[in-house]
C-alpha cells in the first residue's frame, strides 16, 4: 500500500505552491536618504520551479525602477527567502510580484504552469 | 507584625496570580497561494490538432487557488496562445482555450464562473470567498488548414495570477 500511493505520486504528476507575504507590504525610509524599503518573504513549494523573477509595476503594470539584491534568484523546492526591496522616495510603485521562471527544456509535449504572486504596496 | 505581612503576602499571591494569565495571540493574515496541481498533456487525436481534452488523449491541467481571507484577492487565468516551444511552424496556428472551475472548498464559490470576467484569453475571477479553489484549463491549438503538425516537441504556458485588489 505505502508503495502503491508512492507509484500513485508520481503518475499523478507533480504539485506545488508558490506564495508571497505580505499581501499589503509598506514603505518606510531605508537608510539611504530619499530611499524608500520593504521587505517580503518568499516561499517556493513548486518542485518544478528553481528560479523566480521579481516584477515591480505602477497601477497599470508598467515597470517601475527599483533595485533588490538579485532580479532572478535561485530558489530551490521548500525553501525560503526575504526580498529586501528599494525604491526611489517618488516612486509609483503598487505591486511588487515574483513570476516562476520555466526552464524550456524540462517540460515535453506539456501545457505548463507560470505562476505570478503579487503583493499590493499600502 | 500582622497588619504588615497579611498585605504583602496579599500582594504577592495578586501578583502571581497576574504572571499566570497566558495570552494567546494569533494573526491571520491575508494570502494567496498558487498551487500547481497537474501538468496539462497535450493529446494528438487529428494530425492537425493538439489538445488537453481528455476525451483525445490530453490532460487539462489543474491549478488550486488557496485564499486565506476573502475580497483580498482576484485570481487571473491565461489560456495558452502560442507555445513556449515547437518545431519551425510555417503556418498559423489557431488556439481555443478555456478556464472553468472544477472543484471548491465553500459552496459559495459556485458562482465565481459565472462572475468571471473574460478578455483576450484571460479568465479574472474575485476571490469573494476564503478557501480553495480548482481551475481546470482547456487548451487547443489548429494547424493550418487541416494541415499535419511537424514532428517534434510542443509546450505552452498557462499563467495564473494572483492580484490583491
Amino acid at each position: 500500500m505505502k508503495y502503491l500511493a508512492f507509484i500513485l505520486l508520481f503518475v499523478s504528476g507533480f504539485s506545488g505552491a508558490h506564495e508571497l507575504t505580505p499581501t499589503y507590504p509598506e514603505l518606510r525610509p531605508s537608510y539611504v536618504s530619499d530611499v524608500l524599503t520593504t521587505n517580503l518573504k518568499m516561499w517556493n513549494a513548486r518542485v518544478d520551479v528553481e528560479y523566480y523573477k521579481i516584477e515591480v509595476t505602477d497601477a497599470m503594470w508598467n515597470d517601475v525602477p527599483f533595485i533588490t539584491e538579485e532580479r532572478i534568484f535561485k530558489l530551490s523546492y521548500m525553501e525560503r527567502r526575504e526580498i529586501e526591496i528599494f525604491l526611489p522616495s517618488d516612486t509609483t510603485a503598487q505591486y511588487i510580484c515574483t513570476r516562476s521562471m520555466l526552464d524550456r527544456g524540462k517540460f515535453k509535449s506539456r501545457s505548463i504552469i507560470s505562476s505570478k504572486v503579487c503583493s499590493k504596496i499600502k | 507584625m500582622l497588619k504588615v505581612v497579611v498585605p504583602m503576602a496579599s500582594a504577592i499571591l495578586a501578583t502571581e496570580f497576574v504572571q499566570a494569565q497566558t495570552e494567546i495571540v494569533g494573526n491571520v493574515d491575508s494570502k494567496c497561494i498558487i498551487i500547481s496541481e497537474t501538468p496539462g498533456v497535450y493529446g494528438n487525436p487529428n494530425p492537425y490538432q493538439l489538445t488537453t481534452a481528455p476525451t483525445s488523449g490530453g490532460v487539462q491541467p489543474i491549478i488550486r487557488y488557496d485564499v486565506l481571507a476573502a475580497d483580498f484577492y482576484k485570481a487571473v487565468i491565461e489560456h495558452p496562445i502560442d507555445f513556449s516551444s515547437s518545431p519551425n511552424l510555417d503556418d498559423v496556428v489557431t488556439w481555443s482555450g478555456d478556464v472553468e472551475v472544477s472543484e471548491v472548498s465553500d459552496t459559495n464559490m459556485s458562482d465565481y464562473d459565472t462572475n468571471k470576467v473574460e478578455y483576450d484569453n484571460a479568465h479574472e475571477y474575485q476571490m469573494t470567498v476564503a478557501g480553495s479553489t480548482w481551475f481546470k484549463i482547456s487548451s487547443t491549438a489548429d494547424y493550418g488548414y487541416n494541415k499535419s503538425f511537424p514532428a517534434g516537441q510542443y509546450t505552452a504556458v498557462v499563467e495564473a495570477e494572483c492580484i490583491p485588489i
